[in-house]
């Protein structure tokens, strides 16, 4: 997966380059509008991450340099919040965007989506370590015994396990699981992780579902037992 | 950049005496012209009954030398006046031939011939045959030039008076209308000294004309509002500082006392963590309050779709389920209504509204929401058992307000919640409500109908 990068404030730059990196992309960086509309012209990019303000050419003139000729997958990044922003960077082609301060966890989830990575896999039949979910049955195991989940419960087992590996921030959760696509305050995330985490883990002697503070959850098999 | 008003007014009285003038001129030419033709053609007439009676009484060819003796002592040495006498017998006629094709008409006509200019006016009359006369035909013909001459020169003081008269009218307009403009000029003078530092100075209606006085009025009205947001950002803003403050006075420390010894791993880890913490409270509080701002600046709800509002609560209730099952409450919806709304907005209000009511109601609570239409909104209430201070009530949605002090600072709830109920509203073209009586708190929205 190669992600060219066009952002010109150093630090951003280079946090998203590492991150991005140790996420299993190759991440190439352009600083500067034209640099970025010559590197996305010129070599083959799974996703373009564009920031919108930039030095010599901006976010939207980059976009439509790009594409007239390429369409290549494009996420914008824009500091403000306006909505002409949004609207504009959708109508004029680009494929999602996100309004700074934002999470990296939520980047690469949309990046995922984009690049449609993790998607399709039609299994129905889950398996992490010693739990196993029969997503048609609607029914989980651990160790082969029944786990009695409610339905909100399953979903929440669900939507972990086809991502497992991977932390899911809150927000990601809300949406998977109840639809959910504002912000909110309610800690209801962490109640429906603390009843799932008593029914999946808490008979047995390794835990799957861990918490990682401020980012989110991850359902995993670890070597030693995970920070709580 | 338009003219200023007195130069406007100045063109206006200018163009409104220009036609006036011109009206009046062109009326005086005209009866000017008129009476000049009259005079011309009085003498005219004159000039040929004086002579008719000679005519008349001269019935033999040979006395009509005579005749032509008289008409030619008659004749002015300046060719002013020339008379013709036409007749069929050679013997009767007087004065040169008149020019090839011209028909002397009876009655009042021009006569142009050879290079004379301006053509001559005519008059002729014909006098009966008696005896060895013929019918003859008397010709007066005068030269007009005097009367066109009296017609220009009093055509060009007209248009002198007219240009004049503009002028002037134009002059005096813009002096009228300085002099009328002056109060605006005090007026203009006392709204330059209005500073943001000196909010509440107004302007003073007092000494000016009432025509002035009204929209002195609306601007006072103005500048109350600006006073009254002006403050409420101030205060915002104070709030906003505070806010941050905190959580970012806990990154600085945190990461100096780190960094000011060697730790391990472990240590290290659990510090980001506690940082990344801190930053997420952060990024939360900066997207509510970017949030309010659209709200703030008038932004509406774009994505609104006509749906049933009991089914989008009831989709939000599932949502809190866990939360509720927790604190051991349970909510009924009563009623419903169908309006326009954009489904993650108003679901966004009422987890606030629903997370406001489990925080303030006894465990074990039952909270009502209340959906009704009314005329030309729909309604939303959620309805929990607790109360509030009377005088705490018109505060509720103030951004960062806390009823209860003791609760900041303390999970998620950074204050907001509320505010946003109150921007939902808004963006909905609604308003919000509060109420709490006999130990039953009500707090709600409208959102604008169907």
């Amino acid at each position: 997966m190669k992600v060219l990068i066009v952002e010109d404030e150093p630090k951003t730059a280079d946090y998203l380059q590492r991150g991005l990196t140790e996420q299993g992309y190759t991440v190439d960086v352009a600083r500067d509008g034209l640099d970025g509309q010559h590197r996305a012209l010129e070599y083959d990019y799974d996703v373009i991450v564009l920031d919108v303000m930039l030095p010599k050419a901006d976010g939207f003139a980059t976009l439509s340099a790009v594409r007239t000729r390429k369409q290549t997958p494009i996420i914008m990044l824009t500091a403000r919040d306006g909505v002409d922003d949004r609207v504009r960077g959708l109508r004029e082609g680009a494929d999602d965007y996100l309004v700074k301060p934002f999470s990296f966890l939520e980047l690469v989830a949309r990046l995922h989506a984009l690049t449609r990575r993790n998607r399709g896999q039609d299994a129905t039949q889950l398996y992490v370590g010693d739990l196993h979910i029969d997503l048609m049955a609607r029914k989980a195991w651990r160790d082969n015994r029944r786990l009695d989940l409610t339905a909100k419960e399953f979903a929440l087992l669900a939507a972990l396990a086809r991502r497992h590996g991977e932390i899911l921030s809150k927000t990601t959760i809300a949406e998977l699981v109840w639809g959910v696509d504002f912000d909110s305050d309610a800690n209801v995330v962490e109640v429906a992780i603390k009843r799932l985490r008593a029914k999946i883990d808490g008979p047995f002697a390794t835990p799957l579902l861990h918490t990682i503070r401020g980012m989110g959850y991850v359902l995993e098999v670890r070597e030693s037992s995970g920070r709580a | 950049m338009t003219l200023s008003i007195s130069r406007r007014l100045a063109v206006m009285f200018a163009i409104s005496s220009f036609v006036l003038l011109a009206l009046i001129s062109v009326a005086l030419h005209e009866l000017l012209e008129r009476d000049l033709l009259r005079h011309q053609r009085a003498e005219l007439n004159t000039r040929l009954e004086v002579n008719r009676p000679l005519i008349v009484k001269t019935v033999r060819a040979e006395d009509w030398t005579h005749v032509r003796n008289k008409f030619e002592a008659m004749t002015p040495a300046d060719g002013r006046i020339e008379y013709r006498i036409l007749s069929d017998d050679p013997r009767f006629t007087y004065g040169d031939p008149l020019p090839a094709g011209f028909v002397a008409a009876e009655g009042f006509g021009v006569l142009a011939e050879g290079d004379r200019e301006p053509p001559r006016k005519t008059l002729v009359r014909t006098v009966p045959g008696n005896g060895e006369r013929p019918d003859v035909r008397v010709m007066v013909a005068a030269d007009s030039t005097p009367f066109i001459e009296t017609l220009q020169v009093f055509t060009l003081w007209l248009v002198a008076l007219v240009g004049g008269g503009t002028i002037i009218a134009a002059l005096l307009g813009y002096y009228i209308a300085r002099l009328g403009l002056r109060p605006m000029q005090r007026l203009s003078l006392e709204a330059q000294s209005l500073m943001p530092e000196r909010l509440s100075t107004r302007l003073q209606p007092a000494h000016l004309p009432e025509e002035l006085a009204e929209f002195t009025d609306s601007f006072n009205g103005a500048l109350d509002r600006l006073e009254r947001a002006y403050q409420q950002l101030e205060a915002f803003n104070a709030d906003v500082a505070h806010e941050l403050r905190t959580p970012l006075t806990n990154l600085i420390g945190q990461t100096q006392v780190t960094l000011s010894r060697e730790r391990g791993v472990d240590e290290l880890k659990d510090i980001l963590y506690s940082n990344l913490e801190e930053l997420e409270r952060l990024r939360a509080i900066v997207n509510d309050m970017l949030f309010l701002a659209r709200a703030d600046r008038g932004e509406l709800a774009r994505h609104r779709v006509e749906v049933s509002v009991a089914k989008e609560v009831e989709r939000t209730v599932e949502f809190m389920e866990f939360l509720l099952e927790d604190a051991d409450m349970s909510v009924q919806v009563e009623g419903d209504a169908r309006a326009c709304i954009e489904p993650s907005l108003l679901g966004r209000a009422m987890t606030n509204l629903l997370q406001n009511a489990i925080e303030h109601a006894e465990r074990g609570a039952q909270i009502t929401v209340q959906v009704e239409s009314r005329a030309d909104h729909a309604r939303i209430a959620v309805r929990n058992p607790g109360s509030i201070p009377q005088e705490a009530l018109p505060r509720l949605f103030d951004r960062f307000y806390r009823g209860d002090r003791a609760r900041s600072g303390g999970g998620e709830n950074h204050g907001l919640g509320l505010a946003i109920v109150k921007a939902v509203a808004a963006m909905h073209g609604g308003a919000v409500f509060a109420a709490s009586d006999n130990g039953m708190t009500t707090i709600g929205f409208t959102v604008q109908g169907p």
